[in-house]
């Protein structure tokens, strides 16, 4: 009888640890982010230590990647600058008007003619205001 | 006489669940050693000037700070510089007025890590006036 009891003790001090640890599983899963595999393009990007971190997405903004070689592409989806024009032109016309917010996400090593061609397309399609993403602080 | 091995006898509706425990600690111990902190990212605003827009800052605009970012060189109001220099004379420059018209001009071959290091100087002096222009 003390035997079985004992027992009983050990086997529900177990049931605790048991949801601590399903809580911290389900707690990593659900804060892996999936958005890193999208970003993770290749591009390394430069170090801006000083500029303000960014802790709101806007919804509407559009990425445009480029590498080093001058590619541009947005979600990992290479495009020429005439296709990237057409793009911009059809996200402001659906943006009636309203700024279409732009980031420039330039590999460090890229030559400023890459960067050069996407800002000239924003131009062409009536975008002025356009950001450059950046590094500011390194995670690992 | 050799003693029986004493079986887990279980009753209907009891599930045993050592194996259960096992993967559940498996699967920790993963995503405890794959998490890694992300990196914090930031965006550099600029403003780039319109063909048709009549505010397009003249290069000849007084009290306008131009810097030209060349492959392998930078000037600041046509004179040479180095990135200390640069930061040291900017800050000077932004003691007096933070509003005051920067012209960032890059050449083609130049390299996209000098303008962003040149942007991250202006953020760290507040300086929010900034065009960049690129130019042959």
């Amino acid at each position: 009888m003390k035997k079985q009891k004992e027992e009983e003790y050990l086997s529900g001090n177990l049931t605790a640890m048991i949801d601590v640890v399903f809580q911290l599983i389900i707690f990593f899963v659900a804060t892996i982010s999936m958005q890193d595999q999208a970003m993770n393009s290749g591009i390394d990007l430069a170090r801006a230590p000083n500029g303000k971190a960014v802790t709101v997405k806007d919804k509407r903004e559009i990425m445009i990647d480029v590498d080093k070689s001058g590619r541009i592409s947005i979600s990992r989806t290479q495009l020429s600058p005439n296709v990237l024009l057409s793009i911009l032109k059809k996200a402001m016309a659906e943006s009636q008007g309203v700024q279409v917010p732009i980031i420039i996400r330039g590999d460090a090593n890229a030559r400023h003619v890459g960067i050069k061609a996407v800002m000239d397309a924003c131009a062409t399609a009536g975008i002025y205001k356009i950001k450059f993403s950046a590094l500011k602080e390194k995670g690992s | 006489m050799a003693r029986k091995k004493r079986r887990q006898h279980l009753t209907a509706g009891e599930l045993n669940l050592t194996a259960m425990i096992d993967v559940a600690f498996q699967l920790l111990s993963f995503f405890i050693i794959t998490i890694h902190p992300q990196d914090v990212l930031t965006n550099l605003d600029v403003f780039r000037p319109s063909q048709e827009s009549e505010s397009v800052p003249s290069p000849a605009m007084p009290n306008m700070i131009r810097i030209m970012i060349f492959s392998n060189a930078l000037t600041l109001n046509e004179n040479p510089m180095t990135f200390r220099n640069m930061d040291a004379v900017m800050t000077q420059l932004a003691s007096h007025d933070t509003t005051q018209t920067i012209l960032i001009m890059c050449r083609a071959e130049s390299k996209h890590k000098d303008l962003v290091a040149v942007l991250n100087m202006c953020a760290k002096l507040k300086l929010t006036n900034l065009s960049v222009i690129s130019s042959n």
